[in-house]
């Protein structure tokens, strides 16, 4: 019997891409899997593992798709293991805001769920209104304009189900806030991309849902001063939940003010006094600085937010990039992005989140211009103390701009990692090895 | 390992001593008996075993070199800094050797506008927020040991403190680390950036109790000195009304610096040693410590008042003044110490437990002391359900101090019951081993030697912590356990 016929057995619901099946529509891979396989519970995930790493077939695990243009491509895989139908919250217990989900549900429902409760699960990854899942949201480590108040799933993981690659369904870390028995297992899994085990349920904590929001746009006509008004925001008595920086073209591409060289986005959550008086207080610190001020409520920032939420992935770009920075060379990087005569053949767009020290950056155009940006940028981000990761690459340049910059001497210690989680490299490791 | 010892000459003593002595300088090499005593235990005293040298490095290529010669010759090391560490975590290894990074302490970069401080493992917990405090900032993990522990145990327990409810524990503030892997080869994980890419070896270097290699230098994050800080001192006549009143101040909206709760035996324990002003007829008082911009702060603290109103609260203190705050706090950590007020013997226990089950566990706890005949006084990180119930007992009692081991352990069993933890930041060391099966399954516990194994695949950096019973880095997916004696007081573990 051949092992897609084995596969199909194990669980209710199957597809074998080409067979016909006009009503399925699959992620686009970069592969072509023999068996698309949906489990409804983990006991399924575990046998498919179990029977995946006897015969070394390769698995290759999803949920929503929507963050496939993340890491390296993937060499042949033979199955596919989506966890979209394991999508139930199994745990909320307010009192103590902490809730348990399967990996297979979408964020944004799993959101609703605990909002009910007047509680928020505050992590706002790109591709959050387009299925964006539990597993793929700690996988990734994607995040967005929140992480600057709550960091990124990182500091919301309390806990994982995962089931290793060998079968084995094991759980880590716990359902406390505080918990140091053993290894912080579940940030490994923070951000590993699927290469290491298949994550089923993750444990999280929350935060009560602020009473007041406002969002405060400040623009200005020149970098100087812009950045001069960022360092105040940083050093002030002020607790912004969202603090981003755009640069003129993303400012204008999302309609944010015409006209402006720069703008800072602010966002503040609390009562509604203490929203009021940061405000009065961003007014006064920047004053000198000639900036406009705008003020919105949380209703007319929403969609702004989620335009912001979605940079930089965007199809028409040749790629995406993610400098992770010291805090002062995130806020400096803008000027030396803009000003580099390397990127004057390509269209970029900058945005920096300076709490975080990161930068995300768009590029688009022809290719050796791409390229060209691609080395630049790594170069920036090594000069000043920082890395790079690359995403959403273009088909025809995934051999000239690899997925990962430099992890050092890290490396070695990854490799040793991948190698004792899965020796049979049955999970795509090249997703984030294959560095180089 | 337990071959290579057995193998071992009479000679090889003064052999590693030359070598030692060859790389440190005779004054870091310490090999005397009476010397040795102090570094026969950290803060757990009941657990004792006198190593064959201790190491003094003053530089992590010291340590490399020190590392490296114990690899060569299979001698397991452990890590030590102040020796704070309450669960045996900085146990010698038999035969062994400690290197003791209390040399290694100075602060290496203050960076204010990268909110980093660069240090070595050896500087002590308080002295990063003192080089800090005059630019306003400070370093937010507080220990209670925290003006004697070091950055470097800080980092191998994952230590919290009284005000991580808000701020998180050691992992959410370090950045980064410079490390000696059990091999001897250095290397670096994070550093100057607050994020990160690819797998997170940091977190698992974080909390890995001296297990993964020898942290060298640190990068950790400070953070802004908080604008206002309001801390209010709350009495109730029950133990439980304080606790429901932590979840419904959480609810809310309102996320403290701090809330902690002693019980009434806590209390006057406290009052006779330090009078903290704490009022000695209540069942229980919370302490909750409101911090950020004043207008908020000034909203916050209302609220809070009416919800401690609304559970019940008898009296509610707002600290005057800086002074008055600080004798509040001092209250809290001399909680443990003033405990030798009240009994001649206490073993101080570290579990955690979900917030919604508080008034279900600590009736538990005292039932457990009425069935052993001992006294439980409870003082606990409330927001996060961080217990510490210190368990009384009189040492020169025969049986007593046996009792309260196991009274102790009994706890441990009732917070994993609740959902919790038999740890929430004294970390499993050598104490606690016997209890990770309580929450991880074999092969969960084989899962996190797969990350031991990754980084040290002789096993010889701080051996016989954590894990339950020896594991060796075979297949992964497989597992062989070596036979092993119980664990003897006055002996520790025999490698």
């Amino acid at each position: 019997m051949s092992y897609v016929a084995e596969f199909s057995k194990m669980v209710s619901s199957f597809y074998v891409p080409g067979s016909g099946d006009a009503d399925r529509s699959i992620p686009e891979f970069g592969f072509t899997p023999e068996i698309i396989l949906y489990p409804e519970t983990v006991e399924e995930v575990s046998r498919i593992l179990r029977f995946a790493s006897q015969r070394s077939i390769r698995v290759f695990p999803f949920a929503g798709g929507t963050k496939l243009f993340l890491g390296n491509p993937v060499r042949t895989v033979g199955v596919a293991l989506s966890l979209k139908r394991l999508c139930r919250v199994l745990f909320h217990e307010p009192s103590d805001m902490v809730s348990t989900v399967q990996c297979g549900m979408e964020v944004r429902e799993f959101q609703k769920v605990v909002g009910c409760e007047n509680q928020i699960f505050p992590v706002d990854p790109p591709r959050l209104t387009s299925g964006a899942t539990v597993g793929g949201l700690v996988s990734s480590n994607l995040c967005g304009p929140l992480s600057t108040r709550y960091g990124t799933c990182r500091e919301l993981i309390l806990g994982v189900k995962a089931v290793r690659a060998d079968g084995e369904i094991i759980n880590m870390g716990g359902k406390v806030v505080k918990n140091v028995a053993g290894y912080d297992m579940p940030k490994l899994m923070v951000g590993s991309l699927g290469t290491l085990c298949v994550l089923v349920e993750a444990t999280f904590r929350l935060y009560p849902r602020q009473p007041f929001s406002r969002t405060v746009i400040l623009s200005f006509d020149d970098h100087v001063s812009c950045s001069t008004a960022a360092r105040a925001i940083l050093a002030a008595d002020i607790v912004p939940t969202c603090f981003e920086i755009l640069d003129e073209k993303l400012s204008s591409e999302l309609g944010v003010v015409g006209g402006a060289k720069r703008n800072i986005l602010l966002r503040f959550d609390s009562f509604e006094d203490a929203v009021v008086e940061q405000i009065k207080q961003v007014g006064e610190i920047t004053s000198g600085e000639s900036a406009a001020f705008v003020e919105m409520d949380d209703e007319h920032s929403q969609k702004l937010w989620d335009s912001v939420r979605e940079f930089p992935f965007s199809p028409k770009a040749s790629f995406s990039s993610k400098l992770t920075l010291p805090i002062t060379g995130s806020i400096k990087v803008l000027s030396d992005i803009e000003s580099n005569p390397a990127l004057s053949g390509v269209a970029v767009r900058c945005l920096s989140r300076p709490a975080r020290g990161v930068v995300l950056v768009s590029v688009s155009g022809e290719s050796d211009g791409a390229v060209g940006a691609a080395r630049f940028l790594e170069d920036l981000a090594g000069s000043l103390g920082g890395r790079i990761m690359f995403s959403g690459i273009r088909h025809e340049l995934r051999e000239r701009i690899k997925a990962w910059g430099d992890f050092g001497d890290a490396l070695l210690l990854m490799k040793n990692i991948k190698q004792r989680f899965d020796p049979g490299d049955v999970l795509p490791g090249e997703k984030i090895l294959n560095v180089g | 390992m337990s071959s290579q010892a057995a193998k071992r000459t009479g000679r090889w003593k003064s052999r590693i001593a030359s070598e030692l002595v060859a790389i440190l300088g005779t004054e870091a090499v310490i090999s005397a008996e009476d010397e040795l005593i102090v570094y026969e235990s950290d803060g757990l005293t009941g657990y004792r075993v006198k190593p064959v040298f201790v190491v003094l490095p003053s530089s992590a290529e010291e340590v490399s070199r020190v590392v490296k010669l114990c690899s060569r010759e299979k001698i397991p090391f452990v890590p030590r800094g102040a020796g704070t560490g309450l669960s045996g975590g900085a146990l010698p290894s038999r035969e062994g050797i400690v290197i003791a990074l209390s040399r290694m302490n100075r602060i290496l970069d203050v960076d204010i506008p990268n909110r980093v401080v660069v240090v070595e493992p050896g500087v002590v917990n308080i002295s990063v927020t003192e080089a800090v405090s005059a630019e306003g900032f400070y370093y937010a993990p507080d220990p209670s040991s925290q003006i004697v522990c070091t950055i470097g145990g800080n980092v191998a327990e994952n230590s919290g403190g009284v005000h991580c409810l808000k701020y998180g524990v050691t992992t959410n503030h370090v950045l980064g680390v410079e490390m000696v892997l059990p091999n001897g080869d250095m290397v670096t994980l994070g550093g100057m950036t607050p994020e990160s890419l690819g797998y997170d070896l940091l977190a698992l270097v974080v909390g890995s109790e001296g297990l993964l290699g020898i942290v060298t230098k640190v990068f950790l994050r400070i953070i802004k000195k908080p604008q206002v800080v309001k801390t209010l001192l709350a009495s109730f006549e029950r133990i439980e009304d304080a606790g429901a009143s932590v979840s419904a101040i959480i609810s809310s909206g309102v996320i403290p610096a701090g809330m902690e709760i002693m019980d009434n035996l806590s209390i006057n324990a406290v009052e006779s040693t330090v009078g903290a002003g704490y009022p000695r007829d209540a069942g229980a008082i919370l302490l909750v410590e409101l911090d950020g911009p004043g207008v908020e702060v000034d909203v916050q603290v209302p609220a809070v008042i009416g919800i401690l109103r609304e559970n019940g609260a008898i009296e509610i203190k707002l600290a005057a003044d800086e002074s008055e705050r600080q004798l509040f706090w001092k209250g809290r950590k001399s909680a443990f110490a003033a405990m030798g007020k009240i009994s001649p013997g206490y073993y101080v226990q570290d579990g955690v437990i979900p917030r919604s089950s508080l008034a279900r566990v600590l009736g538990e706890i005292g039932e457990l002391g009425k069935r052993y005949g001992l006294r439980v006084a409870n003082v606990f990180h409330a927001g996060d359900g961080n217990l510490h119930p210190l368990v009384l007992y009189d040492p020169e009692v025969e049986g007593e101090s046996e009792k309260a081991e196991e009274l102790s352990g009994e706890i441990l069993r009732v917070c994993v019951d609740a959902g919790g933890s038999i740890t929430g930041e004294h970390g499993v060391g050598f104490d606690k081993k016997r209890f990770l099966p309580l929450m991880f399954s074999e092969q969960e516990i084989d899962t996190m030697n797969f990350v031991r194994c990754a980084f040290d695949e002789e096993g010889l950096c701080n051996p016989g912590k954590v894990f339950p019973t020896p594991r060796t880095c075979v297949e992964p997916g497989m597992r062989k356990h070596d036979s092993q004696p119980p664990p003897i007081k006055e002996m520790g573990e025999l490698f």
